[in-house]
């Protein structure tokens, strides 16, 4: 929101006729311009926008300081290519452009479009970025279209003499297949400096760039705020029933015992009580999910009902108070079936785990241990608390 | 000693400008980011040695200081060292956003060269009749004292007087019906 007044400085010398950027250099370039003006207007309304010419018969000013949008971007119809681009004669009559401002509070900026080769020297670019500096104006370079030794030097040094505390910026905008407005809406051009041109800018982007966004579903907040919204939301909705339902899985796999393949879930829970975090193997929400189809399909009271998203708050809370009685229990070692008396009842039903067991991956159902924990599976005994305790030191080497 | 004599006998009825100041106008051109204009100006910053005014791109510095009120003023004190301070000094009452291109285009209010002891404090009073109607300031220090790239300024103070003095105390009494 800083109030700024923005000369712009527009290369259309005969190397804008190239067609390295689609359509070509020129076209690419008003593109651009008609970008910036946006954005600058739209970040503060007081702000004001200038253009001028730095090729053809020589510097010419289309328009002064204004904020009316609609002169700035009719003046860069018709424009015409040809000759040399002189840039300190461009950047100087902008100068003066912005001195003879209407409102002298606003902050002076120029935006140069550095598209052709530069015939000054360095010395002299710099002592034009002094004087910039001197009178606290700003500037933000382009450098596009033609790429001949030295111009990137020179311009690094150009900004290197106006730069005071990162006001000014350049932008090497290499040909190919991105617009050269796309590429510059990421810039600080844009954004000016981290604040208000943001919103605009990425409006912008996803009008522009179509399919390819940078926003999490597809959607842009902007254009669609609700739909983002419900989006997110019930992305968020879906991952907390996962998280639960993993958690779930991961105390039923301690309990029973699975062999190996409990270990990384029991010491994933285990670590997941301890540290109380929510993180989960894949292959435990695979479980949980398929435990919860199952459970589902027979009905069994308690498990995870996912009927209606207003209950799912309640439930993980449920699981949350789960987690929290196991894992006093496991502490303590000692016996607490009466919460569990739900699960237990599912444990229980030893079909319903060797089917259970049998469909999970790396679990042979006939191994000696897994048919030991199946039968021991009803009752919370310790010798399954210390099978576990001595198979997890097994698993911490 | 001598300067903080005549110093004092000059503020007989003159007073620090310093809270007449619109600190939300002042500007300063061509100054260096870690060395702002605040160091000079304000209240303990500038007693501070260590606390300097700074340069930037060249030697020049153009200072600008709009007044909440009306004020004359009456002198002012320049401290700075003795090679990086300045020398040449142009003030202009009442012109509002100068710039370095512009200077030279109207001739200023007064101009004071500084010698060492205006440097370590002693007041240079200005043409008092040039400044009785001011409601802004501008400073323009031209050149420093040794022609080094950076001018450095420790301490900038007006001293002068407010056009309408309101006797606070003096109200009061009146209020007494």
């Amino acid at each position: 929101m800083v109030l700024e007044a923005t000369m712009i400085c527009i290369d259309n010398s005969e190397w804008m006729r190239n067609g390295d950027y689609s359509p070509s250099r020129f076209q690419a370039q008003a593109d651009a311009v008609s970008l910036i003006c946006g954005a600058k207007t739209q970040s503060n309304p007081e702000n004001t926008v200038g253009i001028l010419t730095m090729a053809g018969k020589g510097v010419r000013v289309l328009a002064t300081p204004t904020s009316d949008l609609g002169k700035v971007l009719s003046c860069m119809h018709g424009l015409e290519m040809g000759g040399e681009m002189n840039l300190a004669a461009g950047i100087q009559i902008a100068q003066l452009a912005l001195k003879h401002r209407q409102n002298k509070n606003q902050q002076q900026r120029i935006i140069v479009f550095a598209g052709s080769p530069i015939k000054h020297e360095k010395k002299a670019l710099e002592m034009i970025g002094k004087k910039l500096k001197k009178n606290s104006v700003a500037l933000d370079i382009v450098n596009f279209g033609e790429d001949e030794d030295g111009k990137p030097e020179k311009l690094e040094a150009l900004l290197a003499s106006v730069n005071n505390n990162d006001t000014s910026h350049i932008v090497h905008v290499p040909a190919g297949q991105n617009a050269l407005s796309d590429v510059l809406i990421s810039t600080p051009v844009f954004t000016g400096d981290g604040e208000g041109g943001s919103g605009f800018a990425a409006a912008a982007a996803a009008a522009a760039a179509g399919g390819v966004s940078d926003f999490d579903f597809g959607v842009d907040p902007n254009i669609d705020p609700e739909l983002a919204l419900a989006l997110r939301v019930s992305m968020e909705e879906e991952r907390a029933r996962q998280e639960a339902a993993a958690k779930r899985a991961a105390e039923e796999a301690t309990r029973q015992e699975k062999g190996e393949e409990a270990q990384p879930q029991s010491d994933s829970q285990n670590a997941t009580m301890n540290a109380t975090e929510k993180a989960s193997d894949p292959m435990d929400e695979d479980d949980a999910l398929l435990k919860q189809a199952l459970a589902l399909s027979m009905n069994i009271p308690g498990s995870d009902s996912s009927a209606g998203d207003a209950q799912m708050s309640e439930a993980t809370n449920d699981d949350q108070e789960f987690a929290l009685a196991l894992q006093m229990s496991m502490q303590d070692g000692s016996k607490d079936s009466s919460d569990q008396s739900d699960v237990s009842k599912v444990l229980g039903d030893q079909s319903f785990m060797s089917s259970i067991l049998s469909s999970l991956p790396g679990v042979d159902p006939n191994d000696p241990k897994v048919k030991d924990l199946l039968a021991s599976l009803p009752s919370q005994s310790e010798p399954q608390e210390k099978k576990e305790e001595d198979e997890q030191p097994k698993d911490d080497k | 000693m001598s300067a903080a004599e005549s110093a004092t006998a000059i503020h007989r009825n003159q007073v620090d400008l310093l809270d007449f100041i619109d600190w939300s106008g002042v500007e300063c051109l061509n100054q260096s980011s870690s060395h702002p204009l605040p160091n000079a100006l304000k209240q303990g910053y500038r007693e501070d040695e260590g606390l300097n005014l700074e340069s930037d791109a060249d030697e020049q510095l153009l200072i600008y200081i709009p007044f909440t009120q009306v004020i004359k003023l009456h002198s002012i004190v320049v401290m700075g060292s003795e090679e990086d301070g300045p020398k040449t000094v142009k003030l202009f009452a009442n012109r509002e956003h100068m710039g370095f291109s512009n200077v030279s285009d109207f001739p200023p209010s007064d101009t004071a060269v500084l010698s060492q002891d205006n440097l370590k404090g002693k007041p240079v009073v200005v043409k008092y009749v040039k400044f009785q109607n001011v409601r802004s300031l501008t400073i323009f220090i031209e050149d420093n004292q040794s022609g080094s790239e950076i001018t450095k300024v420790q301490k900038i103070a007006l001293y002068g007087s407010t056009v309408e003095t309101t006797d606070m105390k003096g109200l009061k009494k009146i209020e007494d019906h």
